[in-house]
């Protein structure tokens, strides 16, 4: 954990990690005796389900719960379907766990589903929305969005994670060609490639054009790339594909290259699992692995009270099992001592200052927290650019009052999203 | 398999480690070598001075706290700062009654009833303060305070022997030298400028008070002092004995900094700043105010919320800003 310095006139600056030099190849592994898969949508007790317990699926088999579910996930392994339930992840949003024990025993050819790629981003909606990385043909399929530049990630959004980087610079080749793919499939004029500029490297993107993103947290964040790289001011409450840009992870073209090339969907995930001592193990891992496999592999023992957090220290968040399976867009997964998760409180704001000099996008944070703390959503958004947010955590990173700053914020823009949908 | 319970909380998982206890101490730090040296200058009675102050200031708190039902919140020395605060700016020969009512009326009206920490909109220790001047005016003429004492410089208020006798007149008794090195007599922590400044510098490298509003506090005592002074010489003091003399210091580092009650955003904290001390030096040679130091950080204090209205654009907002 950055504390900060003794002497801070200035605001903190927290630096983006680097991958190191030396790069190796992940460690593999093994497939665990059970997996389990999420799929994003609610189980309805009144209607059929087409999957049950016992059921044999292959190999890139896609799992649907009805017939009309427009939502789907693709099995990793051959095995048979033990249990389907319900999930709820943090902000309360439903959706169906399904876990699967993989058969060992048939031969592998025969279970797995070939795929007839063709270079169409209905067919990519179709069949490949769960790859690792999880590429977001879901919007580029969307006739309503006019996507007309893609970039490509290879510089990670959060501190301390390197798994980006690591694919961008591991897997070069892979990523022009799934480019290569994607611009065939989407017609899209610009496509361009994030990497950190502290990155001392010669890769040669071809024809991709190469964005060279700032040292400091949280200059790689969707909306700072807009802005500083392709010279586009995010309106309030807009997404970046609301402005015709889609980020997509490295990874994700990764993927697609090896789907194209082998018929077959992938499900080897990449992910950086960083230690209670900081050290960092490159993993290689099947998608829907529980993160105690994982864990057990490299001797690491979680605690009564230890957090694990997905994604990165500053926009991850934590679960509340160490079986939470690897997920497709699971980059970091960083294991905290209970005796370094730092206290909050509910102190109230004592205007100190902080969060409006580190505040990238110039949010009266100090005011903007009275009105949340008295649910007051829509005089928030109103008045003082609740919608405004990036989401880089830095006001509750560097409270005084320890006030869950961010936690309010994302708070406030769900329940404002609420608001307008009933009204 | 194990069932270990995990901790689960919201991003970000990371803090600088900063605290409202690491931040009120380092203030009470700062603070110390003004009120040291004042213990030294003055003798025992400012030192009883000094602990009553904090001492009842905490103890008002915790009163409050017990008799709203609420958790006690005297941990995070909120009510210590107030206190020390309070206490520097009395005269050393304060009875015991003078301070108890002082704080009471500083932890109590000035920052429990609006809420508690970060909810006062005025300044605590200069609500009490304003309050014992009104009340008790006699008890802040620091000329027959100190009648009693023998000190080996000119035992006389500076900015009283300005106010009443003119700039020509004094002209030879406040060398600016002995102004900073505290041979002057005033409130227990505010003669000694040199540790006053060396305090405010220390909390402006910490990052624990705002140097926009030091700085433009202190220039706005320089700029209106010498306009003053360059007007007519013969009756208004120069920027030294304006800046060196009273609270001028304590307000440009510890009571105009006031977190709840100043503003946050870089020219709101500049026009604070500087305004705070033309109404000082407007009430000093104009008003009937010996020191307006006080009721000129109490006013800005009002304005407070009207100035900190003037910020940056967020980003992606259309329109202007409200």
């Amino acid at each position: 954990m950055i504390k900060r310095s003794f002497f801070s006139l200035n605001q903190p600056r927290l630096l983006y990690d680097l991958v190191e030099p030396d790069l190796k190849e992940p460690e593999s592994i093994p497939l665990p005796a059970s997996l389990s898969v999420l799929l994003p949508e609610e189980i309805d007790s009144t209607k059929q389900a087409l999957i049950k317990k016992g059921d044999t699926v292959k190999k890139g088999e896609k799992l649907r719960l009805y017939d009309d579910s427009t939502a789907y996930t693709l099995s990793p392994v051959a095995g048979t379907i033990q249990l389907f339930d319900t999930y709820s992840d943090d902000f309360g949003k439903v959706a169906t766990f399904i876990i699967i024990k993989p058969d060992l025993t048939k031969p592998c050819e025969a279970d797995t589903i070939k795929l007839d790629t063709i270079e169409d981003i209905e067919f990519a909606n179709q069949f490949l929305r769960k790859l690792p990385g999880a590429p977001p043909f879901e919007i580029l399929a969307n006739d309503d969005i006019k996507i007309n530049t893609i970039v490509i990630t290879c510089a990670d959004t959060d501190l301390l994670s390197t798994t980006n980087q690591f694919v961008g610079l591991m897997y070069t080749d892979e990523i022009k060609a799934g480019a290569k793919i994607l611009k065939a499939m989407t017609r899209v004029p610009k496509i361009c490639i994030t990497i950190p500029e502290a990155l001392n490297t010669q890769v040669n993107f071809n024809s991709i054009q190469v964005i060279k993103t700032g040292n400091f947290y949280p200059s790689t964040l969707p909306a700072m790339i807009m802005k500083d790289h392709l010279n586009m001011v995010l309106p309030a409450g807009q997404t970046p594909e609301n402005m015709g840009v889609c980020f997509i992870r490295a990874e994700a073209l990764v993927s697609l290259a090896r789907v194209y090339e082998t018929r077959e969907a992938v499900f080897d995930k990449i992910l950086t699992l960083i230690g209670k001592d900081g050290t960092r193990h490159r993993v290689r891992a099947t998608i829907g692995t529980p993160l105690s496999k994982i864990f057990s592999r490299f001797n690491i023992h979680v605690n009564e009270q230890d957090r694990i957090i997905i994604g990165g220290p500053m926009r991850g968040f934590a679960t509340f099992t160490i079986h939470h399976p690897v997920l497709a867009d699971m980059d970091t997964v960083i294991i905290q001592d209970r005796d370094i998760i730092p206290q909050l409180s509910d102190t109230p704001c004592v205007n100190c200052g902080k969060c409006i000099r580190i505040c990238p996008v110039n949010i009266p944070v100090n005011l903007l927290v009275r009105y949340l703390e008295a649910d007051q959503y829509e005089e928030a958004a109103d008045r003082f650019d609740l919608e405004s947010c990036i989401e880089c955590g830095l006001c509750a990173y560097v409270c005084t009052a320890r006030i869950p700053l961010y936690q309010y914020i994302r708070l406030g823009k769900h329940e404002l999203l609420t608001l307008r949908a009933d009204a | 398999m194990t069932t270990n319970k995990l901790t689960v909380s919201h991003a970000p998982f990371w803090h600088d480690g900063d605290s409202l206890f690491q931040m009120n101490l380092n203030i009470l730090f700062a603070l110390l070598p003004a009120a040291i040296f004042g213990i030294i200058q003055f003798g025992t009675p400012a030192l009883g001075v000094v602990a009553l102050s904090i001492s009842t200031a905490m103890l008002w708190e915790t009163v409050m706290n017990l008799l709203a039902k609420k958790p006690l919140t005297v941990g995070d020395l909120d009510s210590a700062v107030i206190g020390m605060i309070f206490g520097i700016m009395l005269p050393a020969t304060s009875p015991f009654w003078l301070v108890v009512v002082g704080t009471f009326v500083a932890v109590v009206i000035g920052k429990m009833i609006f809420g508690g920490i970060g909810a006062n909109p005025f300044n605590p220790a200069l609500i009490g303060m304003s309050f014992l001047m009104l009340s008790w005016k006699v008890m802040f003429d620091f000329d027959t305070a100190y009648v009693n004492y023998d000190f080996g410089f000119t035992a006389l208020a500076p900015l009283a022997a300005l106010k009443f006798q003119g700039a020509a007149a004094i002209a030879d008794l406040f060398p600016t030298g002995d102004l900073i090195m505290g041979k002057q007599v005033g409130a227990i922590g505010s003669t000694f400028g040199l540790g006053i400044i060396l305090g405010g510098i220390y909390l402006i490298l910490r990052g624990y008070i705002r140097w926009e509003i030091s700085i433009s506090f202190i220039l706005g005592i320089i700029v209106t002092a010498f306009c003053f002074n360059m007007a007519n010489p013969q009756v208004y003091g120069g920027p030294a004995i304006h800046l060196f003399s009273g609270y001028t210091l304590l307000g440009a580092f510890f009571l105009a900094t006031e977190n709840s009650s100043s503003p946050v955003n870089k020219i709101p904290m500049f026009i604070y700043g500087f305004s705070a001390a033309v109404m000082i030096i407007l009430m000093r040679n104009i008003g009937v105010y010996e020191d307006g130091t006080v009721l000129a950080i109490l006013l800005l204090n009002l304005v407070n919320p009207l100035v900190d209205n003037i910020r940056p654009k967020a980003l992606g907002k259309a329109g202007n800003n409200a």
